[in-house]
């Protein structure tokens, strides 16, 4: 009796699920009549806070979100192993345009695009790769890339400029930067820095490392007091979450350190200035390109001259001469006169 | 599970008496789940949300049951095994040496052994067959973990260092070892990439479905469902462990070491041999769960093994499967359906899913601080048809050393 009834009782649970199991799989593919176009962000591990490019990217979506009346989703990646599940999901759910988030998820992009080719995708510093890194070309998918050179020649004319004029701590002529991992988009940044502060101080020594990571603060802050004890006076961190680890061993120690990505301005007393690579734009930029039937697949390229790349001064007073200098520079990377280089020069 | 195969029996016990065993077996596991969950609840609720949407959105990412926003169920359980297939491999890993009374801590460092040696056969012989490539990376990558393991299990056995600190360490080193492979090292893909190139098609397991874009199942493309033949394989491992442990003199040896050293010694059994043994089979799954990973999934190295927790959330899984295999794979389901819920609950309900790390943060706290056991001794109805008293701290547990004196806490 009573065995028959747990029997029973198992069945209804058996039934019950595969019911519950197969009941909601026909949802996708319904369109509404009055469409709100639906946009989903997915972050690389990273996550929200990293006051870096996914910080930016969720910025670009909130304006979207006001300006376009776009419905917006986000879900930040806890592992590399989240990449293809979160976009999946998104691309399974009939989202318009489903925008991933750094140069890592490449691989993911280039996977999922392929599997929902009706479903527009953006992804930022990368392309819609394969296992071997190579552009696969989908027809859904947009690159939106940054000239980083031009943000890095910017704060390194700032850094170039207050070491020859004696205006920091040590005055040892060197200067340097740390990176996250040796990727294209982070040693673009830093061949700008190195390119325009020797520019301006032909003998200044720019040191280079990498922490070989992007979140875990207390790497990046080693390398940069291995740097600043080697006599940098400036530390440019171009490392995202992790790199916010330099800029507090450059307060510790007294010296100028530069954001990178967002403004980094609240991130430690010693951030003098900010390098620039306005994600919210090129976020934005493709979102309104899906609302108004415009999306091309291919790459769009974000730099100073069309406002996709900057700096901003944060917490210092410049000398005149050096802000003219930089206003200068910055007028002839517009105009095209100089162009920063995209290698570290040696 | 257990009661249909009693049933069959020609004289059936009283019912009373399955359901209280199987009741018993399942309290604190279960108890410290719900407990996890209620406390959960509350914070969701602190923070000014809806605790019942949040674990509502974790349903139908973890189990695909109770969809609202269009989420495709079978894809929602296709992620939660994915992300389960690992975690029962190296929840064995663990489990075994906790009943030899040894705490592997060491689980990812010898799963990332068990990748790297995968990814470098599947590399460095991508033209053979299948038949002949697959295996080599399976057996290459548990080889790789199980002397990555077998490392602390002979400075245990001889000179006495810790197994804590020796494994903890050789996880560092197992990381490093990686960063430098594929960043500037010999496995690199290419200048300016933190990734390996990927293995011979002939290394790669087979999904279940086949990995078609083309071939529509359950409304989308079957490439997308991403379960693949390691789940048998990573079955098949906790169905060795269970055998191991209970149907050879060498899993005897293992419980009499874990119980009483002195004991065991006394026996005739050798301890230092049982202890490095086993930590050479642990890590033989560890690094079998590796290689999985990458034959199965990844099919290359990545820098997202530079932040992977497999092997540190096995613990977790092993504690909370009390070391039975098949409560490890159980665990790993749970945990696997809350990673996997986890992505859906921040898009669905907009809560951080942050509160899936709290989540399991709390059932370990739970486990280790045995409230289920405590609360069952206040319960005269609970504690009086249990033969073994359940109330043992669950290191005890594990480790069959709880014996009706050593349950300290609670009593």
């Amino acid at each position: 009796m009573g065995q028959t009834r747990l029997r029973l009782f198992g069945l209804v649970a058996a039934v019950l699920m595969i019911g519950m199991a197969c009941g909601g799989t026909n949802t996708s593919g319904s369109s509404s009549p009055g469409k709100t176009y639906k946009i989903g962000l997915v972050t690389d591990i990273g996550g929200l806070n990293d006051m870096s490019f996914n910080h930016l990217a969720d910025v670009g979506l909130e304006q979207a979100k006001t300006k376009l009346h776009i419905q917006g989703d986000v879900v930040e990646s806890k592992t590399g192993d989240d990449y293809i599940p979160n976009l999946t999901n998104f691309a399974s759910k009939g989202y318009d345009l489903v925008i991933g988030v750094g140069f890592l998820m490449g691989p993911a992009v280039g996977t999922v695009s392929g599997q929902f080719p009706n479903v527009h995708f953006a992804i930022i510093d990368s392309a819609g790769t394969d296992a071997n890194g190579n552009d696969l070309m989908h027809t859904n998918v947009v690159s939106l890339l940054f000239k980083e050179q031009d943000a890095g020649a910017m704060v390194g004319v700032i850094a170039g400029m207050l070491e020859k004029e004696g205006k920091n701590k040590k005055n040892q002529g060197v200067i340097s930067a740390v990176g996250g991992v040796s990727i294209p988009p982070v040693n673009h940044y830093i061949a700008g820095y190195k390119w325009a502060a020797t520019m301006e101080d032909p003998g200044i020594k720019v040191q280079v490392g990498y922490s070989n990571d992007f979140t875990d603060p207390s790497k990046c802050k080693s390398v940069a007091q291995s740097q600043i004890s080697a006599g940098s006076d400036v530390v440019f961190q171009v490392a995202g979450g992790c790199g916010l680890g330099a800029l507090q061993a450059a307060g510790q120690a007294g010296v100028s350190s530069i954001g990178v990505d967002a403004d980094q301005k609240t991130a430690d007393p010693s951030v003098i200035a900010s390098a620039l690579k306005k994600v919210d734009v090129a976020t934005f930029t493709a979102i309104q390109d899906v609302v108004n039937n415009q999306f091309q697949s291919g790459v769009l390229t974000f730099d100073i001259a069309n406002g996709g790349a900057g700096y901003a001064l944060d917490n210092v007073t410049l000398p005149a001469d050096v802000q003219a200098e930089l206003d200068k520079v910055q007028g002839e990377i517009k105009s095209g006169a100089l162009t920063p280089p995209d290698t570290i020069p040696a | 599970m257990g009661t249909g195969a009693i049933v069959a029996r020609p004289q059936p016990p009283r019912l009373s008496r399955v359901v209280n065993r199987v009741v018993g077996g399942l309290a604190m596991p279960l108890g410290s789940v719900v407990f996890a969950f209620v406390v959960g609840a509350l914070i969701v609720a602190a923070t000014g949300e809806n605790p019942f949407s949040a674990y509502a959105a974790l349903a139908c990412g973890g189990l695909g049951i109770g969809c609202t926003q269009g989420e495709n169920p079978a894809l929602q359980i296709s992620n939660a095994i994915v992300f389960a297939i690992p975690l029962i491999t190296t929840g064995v890993a663990v489990a075994l040496p906790f009943r030899a009374g040894l705490f592997n801590i060491g689980a990812e460092g010898q799963l990332l052994a068990g990748s790297i040696a995968c990814t470098a056969i599947g590399i460095e012989f991508r033209t053979l067959p299948e038949i002949v490539l697959l295996p080599m990376v399976l057996v290459g990558g548990a080889v790789a973990g199980s002397l990555w393991a077998g490392v602390a299990g002979v400075l245990k056995a001889t000179v006495g260092a810790h197994e804590v600190v020796t494994t903890i360490m050789m996880n560092y080193i197992a990381q490093w070892f990686l960063r430098y492979l594929i960043i500037g090292g010999p496995l690199q893909l290419a200048a300016g990439t933190s990734r390996s190139s990927p293995i011979g098609p002939g290394a790669q397991l087979a999904t279940l479905l086949p990995a078609s874009n083309s071939l529509i199942i359950f409304g989308l493309p079957a490439s997308v469902y991403r379960v693949h033949v390691g789940l048998f394989l990573a079955l098949a491992a906790a169905a060795a462990f269970a055998f191991l442990l209970w149907r050879t003199t060498l899993g005897y040896e293992i419980r009499a070491v874990g119980q009483s050293q002195k004991a065991a010694r006394y026996a005739g059994v050798s301890v230092r041999r049982t202890i490095i043994v086993t930590m050479l089979i642990a890590g033989a799954f560890s690094g079998l769960a590796g290689a999985i990973q990458i034959a199965g999934v990844d099919h290359n190295l990545t820098d997202k093994f530079f932040s992977d927790t497999t092997g540190f959330d096995a613990i977790a899984v092993a504690l909370l499967g009390l070391g039975s295999a098949v409560g490890i794979v159980l665990a790993a389901l749970l945990f696997g359906a809350l990673h996997a819920g986890g992505s859906v609950m921040q898009q669905d309900a907009g809560i951080s899913g942050n509160l899936v790390l709290v989540l399991q943060a709390l059932i370990l706290f739970s486990i280790a601080a045995n409230f289920v056991g405590a609360i069952r001794q206040q319960i005269p109805w609970f504690r009086r048809p249990m033969a073994p008293p359940p109330a043992a701290p669950v290191a005890a547990l594990m480790t069959e050393a709880g014996a009706p004196d050593t349950g300290s806490t609670g009593i």
